[in-house]
């Protein structure tokens, strides 16, 4: 976002789609940690909405929950989670309990989980860049 | 003069980014961020902004429910991840649909499409005492104060004053900002009334001059707000 000096210094993990991120917010690596840590301060709160409306076979607000965090793993340069999130979203659309989402559900579960490693990794490596 | 905004979004990570394109544009004063309808509806009912950054999808009450229950109408820029809405979009008559997440760029777009300041909207649609309107092919003037109410006739409406009735082309949602806000409130998807001719209101019904008009349950509140009731 700051939009001057544009140089692109910090190489992000290669599961992250740099191009993306450079789309949104130029070479603003403090504002990129603070989406980072912002997205990491609400990571676990919404994976347990997810979790919750699961096991609770709630379907409707299965499909909330995924359509809330689906759009994070854009801002955080993710755009594939951001699209694997999009089609549960959909599951969750058609299904009509959540036992016919188990396959898909486990999945997704999963995929977030790798995706929250990834983001608090990179977060770590930023913070230390931005800090030298 | 900068414009006043709101952000009306239940995920932080993009409340946030909002507010640094709000800011980054030089044109934006950003009033607050509500992650829910009711808390925006509380504030937007007390306190009126020039532009509405809505999500549609947040726990609870959806975007479109906010703007159903809304007593004025600024210009909406919707904020979702699901394109599916573009057609309600067009119905709200919503200024411009950001997909999330969007670029610096694409927000400035959207910026771009408010051509008309918001404030010079707000001063032609509440600071007039008279409208004109197209009717059998001429433009006729109506003095807000003559006007009883406004009723939705499909894609017409129909000015009821004390003595005439006129049709024209148009849509209560498209009036909602052109009428005078001090003066018109909506009560009901099919009515806008004049807010100074009520003469009595029982249960979900208000009387003008003999006119039964319904108040729906999502603008009642709104309507008792207005009056002065001691």
């Amino acid at each position: 976002m700051s939009g001057s000096n544009f140089s692109k210094k910090f190489i992000f993990n290669e599961k992250i789609d740099s191009t993306y991120l450079y789309s949104l917010y130029e070479d603003d690596y403090q504002y990129i940690e603070e989406i980072f840590a912002t997205t990491l301060a609400h990571f676990d709160e919404d994976l347990q909405a997810i979790q919750k409306a699961f096991t609770s076979n709630n379907l409707s607000e299965l499909k909330k929950a995924i359509h809330k965090i689906k759009p994070t793993f854009g801002f955080v340069g993710l755009p594939m989670v951001q699209q694997s999130c999009m089609e549960f979203e959909d599951f969750c659309q058609k299904a009509t309990t959540s036992n016919e989402l188990t396959s898909e559900y486990q999945q997704i579960v999963a995929t977030l989980a790798a995706s929250k490693e990834l983001i608090a990794s990179e977060y770590n490596k930023l913070k230390e860049f931005n800090s030298n | 003069m900068k414009w006043t905004c709101v952000i009306v979004e239940d995920l932080q990570v993009a409340a946030d980014y909002l507010v640094k394109c709000c800011e980054k544009s030089g044109l934006l004063q950003v009033k607050g961020h509500f992650t829910n309808v009711e808390q925006a509806l509380e504030y937007l009912n007390k306190n009126s902004v020039d532009i509405l950054f809505l999500d549609v999808e947040m726990p609870g009450a959806t975007g479109f429910d906010l703007l159903d229950q809304l007593a004025y109408y600024p210009k909406v820029i919707l904020t979702t991840s699901k394109s599916e809405y573009a057609y309600n979009a067009f119905e709200y008559n919503v200024s411009d649909f950001l997909k999330k997440p969007f670029t610096y760029q694409r927000f400035q777009e959207a910026l771009n499409k408010l051509t008309t300041p918001a404030g010079e909207n707000n001063i032609s649609s509440t600071a007039t005492d008279h409208i004109f309107i197209k009717c059998d092919g001429k433009l006729v003037r109506l003095n807000n104060d003559d006007i009883l109410f406004i009723e939705s006739m499909g894609d017409y409406v129909k000015f009821v004053t004390l003595d005439k009735k006129y049709i024209t082309h148009n849509t209560i949602k498209n009036l909602e900002e052109k009428v005078n806000r001090q003066c018109f409130i909506k009560v009901h998807r099919s009515y806008i009334i004049n807010i100074n001719k009520i003469d009595d209101i029982r249960e979900n019904d208000l009387f003008i001059k003999g006119n039964e008009i319904p108040v729906s349950k999502a603008h009642k509140a709104d309507v008792l707000k207005r009056l002065n009731i001691i």
